[in-house]
């Protein structure tokens, strides 16, 4: 009789996830422009993928992008959370200020961004420029659009991962804490070995979304350079929506979806076998 | 739906993308004021989408529902829709209600599918060169006539510190093709642009490479700019008014900016058709529909849809909303004797458009990429233009994968119809 419970659950997840899936998956063995009847053309989306040099450079982008989000706010929201665990005079309103940017809606924080900062007219770089230090914008040069890029989704997403880490922070057993303390540990000593390792399953967790949701990652660079210039800032996402919506090549978008997801079903992977260990353990 | 609503009428519904609150107060008022003022027995009701409207109305209309008035964003998005038997053949309302006489000939073959008309323009649209006549006369230059008369004015403005194109991609990356379309247009030449889409010569034929190679000559020489892909379209109209720069290649749309930027000194903006290269003979208007206007085939109401398209044909609407917005609702009528436009409206926009009408109708026009290309070939001429200028691709190379493009949407029969010259 319990396993009625589940028929909601599982309604939920046949109806939104798991059709969408499937369905997603099999359009990418067809050509389709979105509008008319799907043909059946086996791996030719995959084919074309491959001999498409903008694929691997989203592709490439999206790995450059991983890689500065496994480690930059990551290691800001670990410093800036282990340092209101120690001083934790006025850890709340640090909390607050630092989760602030996640509240703001994404387009808001990338207008923002694109018209009050980095713009020569109307923005904090323009005025800069105009004092005679020129700063340009770093939107319009393929070597620095993805970092540009980049810094606006930072500035909105390492107070997130802070108040996670904070949060895992203060569940470490205060004795271990104090004992450190009494040893004479400094700072570092008392993270490297006692903080880091009492939230490594935290860290782990996060390091694995972090992964998952880089591969996911459009809105940011779809507001402020969709993917340009010149395909510079090109992502797998926005790829695949230029493909979807402007090319009308729909079975070419579900292709690269299908790789976007097989990089989040290797990480998922990777995730479940660390657990399978610690479990074990 | 509510009981007023029945009681107003029988509904017709119309998504429209987005629109500044004084464009809506125009279309509240002119348009659907107009429209059921004249029409008692319908209701008109516009809902703004904003600039997703044609993923939205795609996959409304894929799943058999969406407006009774479809709009699209031009006439290469008509043929997959009317392939796949969303929208409804007009060829009986155009016959009933007198569009094939009121409507110039060229725009209905453009909406037409298999023989059979699907869509008509809402506004066509043609590209040159806006020019701030104070700048000029105060440094004593003239509107340039040809490719080396605008060449010669670009240097003097660039010695004078000032950008000689007023313009810029961030807030719409397909303004690449405006500029793309000039060069292929004024400079490769109108013929050459109709074989290339006939498919007769390919894209990578020597006056398409000659074309792109003075386009990409202007931009390393600085022509457009340090900012292009910073500044915003209104933001680059601004700097067009205030006098940081000459000229402004671009579309009449942007004649609905003229009296917002240039305020009471609306008389010193100019337009002239985009100088050309020798032998072309004068200007090449290159022609462009922005968006046409179709019913849907599951429409409930596709009387009241066609009437709502009727009335946007009216010289009375053409009259009214010309008068307060210009450039957006420049329908093809081939008649242009009973509008009137208000005195306000500077009288440029009038003869401009008197000037693309007349030329239209001698079949003496270029085409606009946006509106003769299949859409990846589109995105590819959008996209691919950046890695030239940018020093990422050669010229050579940008034009071989827009003809690899085009030759497989052709296959595919993704070209939109190209009206014989």
């Amino acid at each position: 009789m319990h396993r009625l419970y589940l028929i909601p659950t599982l309604l939920i997840n046949v109806v939104i996830i798991f059709i969408p899936a499937v369905l997603t998956i099999a359009l990418a063995f067809y050509r389709w422009d979105g509008i008319g009847m799907p043909v059946f053309v086996g791996l030719a989306n995959f084919r074309q993928l491959l001999a498409d040099r903008v694929f691997w450079m989203a592709l490439g982008n999206n790995v450059i992008w991983t890689a500065i989000f496994l480690t930059v706010p990551i290691a800001m929201g670990l410093l800036a959370a282990t340092m209101m665990l120690v001083a934790r005079r006025g850890s709340a309103f640090f909390q607050v200020v630092y989760f602030l940017p996640m509240v703001i809606a994404t387009a808001i924080t990338a207008r923002v961004w694109q018209g009050m900062i980095y713009s020569p007219l109307t923005g904090i770089a323009g005025l800069v420029t105009r004092a005679g230090f020129p700063v340009p914008n770093p939107l319009t040069q393929p070597s620095t659009a993805l970092y540009g890029i980049a810094v606006v989704d930072l500035w909105h997403w390492w107070g997130f991962l802070c108040v996670i880490f904070f949060a895992a922070l203060r569940q470490v057993p205060q004795e271990q804490i104090e004992a450190a303390r009494i040893e004479g540990a400094s700072f570092w000593q008392m993270l490297r070995y006692v903080l880091l390792p009492g939230i490594r399953p935290t860290i782990t967790l996060m390091m694995i979304m972090t992964i998952i949701w880089s591969f996911l990652v459009f809105d940011f660079v779809y507001i402020l350079t969709q993917g340009g210039p010149a395909f510079s800032s090109e992502v797998l996402s926005t790829f695949a929506y230029r493909s979807a919506f402007y090319d009308l090549a729909v079975g070419k978008a579900a292709a690269v979806a299908v790789v976007i997801s097989l990089f989040g079903l290797a990480t998922t992977a990777v995730y479940i076998r660390l657990q399978a260990k610690e479990f074990d353990q | 739906m509510s009981r007023l609503a029945f009681a107003a009428g029988k509904p017709v519904s119309w998504w429209y993308e987005s629109a500044a609150p004084a464009q809506q107060d125009a279309i509240a008022k002119v348009l659907i004021g107009g429209f059921n003022a004249s029409h008692p027995d319908y209701s008109l009701s516009i809902d703004y989408r904003g600039s997703e409207l044609d993923k939205q109305m795609r996959v409304a209309l894929l799943s058999g529902n969406g407006p009774d008035v479809v709009y699209t964003a031009g006439p290469s998005y008509v043929a997959p829709m009317a392939r796949a038997g969303q929208l409804l053949a007009l060829d009986d309302y155009a016959e009933k209600l007198g569009w094939n006489k009121r409507i110039l000939p060229v725009f209905l073959e453009m909406g037409k599918y298999d023989g059979k008309l699907f869509a008509v323009p809402k506004t066509y649209e043609t590209l040159g060169l806006f020019y701030n006549k104070a700048v000029l006369e105060k440094n004593g230059w003239k509107a340039p006539t040809t490719i080396a008369e605008l060449e010669a004015l670009a240097e003097e403005a660039l010695k004078a510190k000032l950008v000689p194109f007023a313009s810029g991609n961030a807030g719409w990356r397909g303004n690449n093709e405006h500029y793309v379309t000039i060069a292929l247009n004024s400079i490769a030449g109108p013929e050459n642009v109709y074989k290339a889409l006939k498919g007769e010569i390919p894209w990578t034929a020597e006056p398409f490479v000659a074309a792109i190679n003075k386009l990409n000559d202007w931009w390393q020489k600085g022509y457009f700019g340090p900012d292009y892909f910073s500044l915003e379209t209104e933001q680059f109209f601004a700097q067009m008014a205030a006098g940081k720069s000459p000229m402004l290649p671009s579309g009449t749309w942007h004649f609905q900016y003229i009296q917002s930027y240039f305020k009471d000194k609306a008389d010193q903006c100019g337009f002239v058709g985009f100088p050309s290269a020798d032998g072309l003979g004068g200007p090449v208007y290159a022609l462009g529909v922005g968006s046409t206007l179709s019913i849907a085939a599951a429409s409930q109401n596709p009387d009241g849809a066609a009437a709502a398209i009727d009335y946007v044909f009216s010289p009375e609407f053409y009259s009214a909303m010309n008068s307060v917005w210009q450039g957006e609702w420049n329908t093809p009528l081939v008649d242009l004797s009973m509008v009137k436009i208000s005195d306000e409206v500077p009288a440029l926009y009038a003869e401009t458009m008197k000037t693309l009408g007349d030329a239209v109708a001698k079949d003496q026009y270029g085409y606009t990429s946006w509106t003769f290309l299949p859409p990846a070939t589109d995105t590819q001429l959008i996209n691919g233009i950046e890695e030239v200028w940018l020093g990422r691709s050669t010229v050579a190379d940008y034009l071989a994968q827009i003809d690899a493009t085009f030759q497989q949407e052709k296959a595919d029969g993704k070209v939109p119809a190209v009206p014989a010259r």
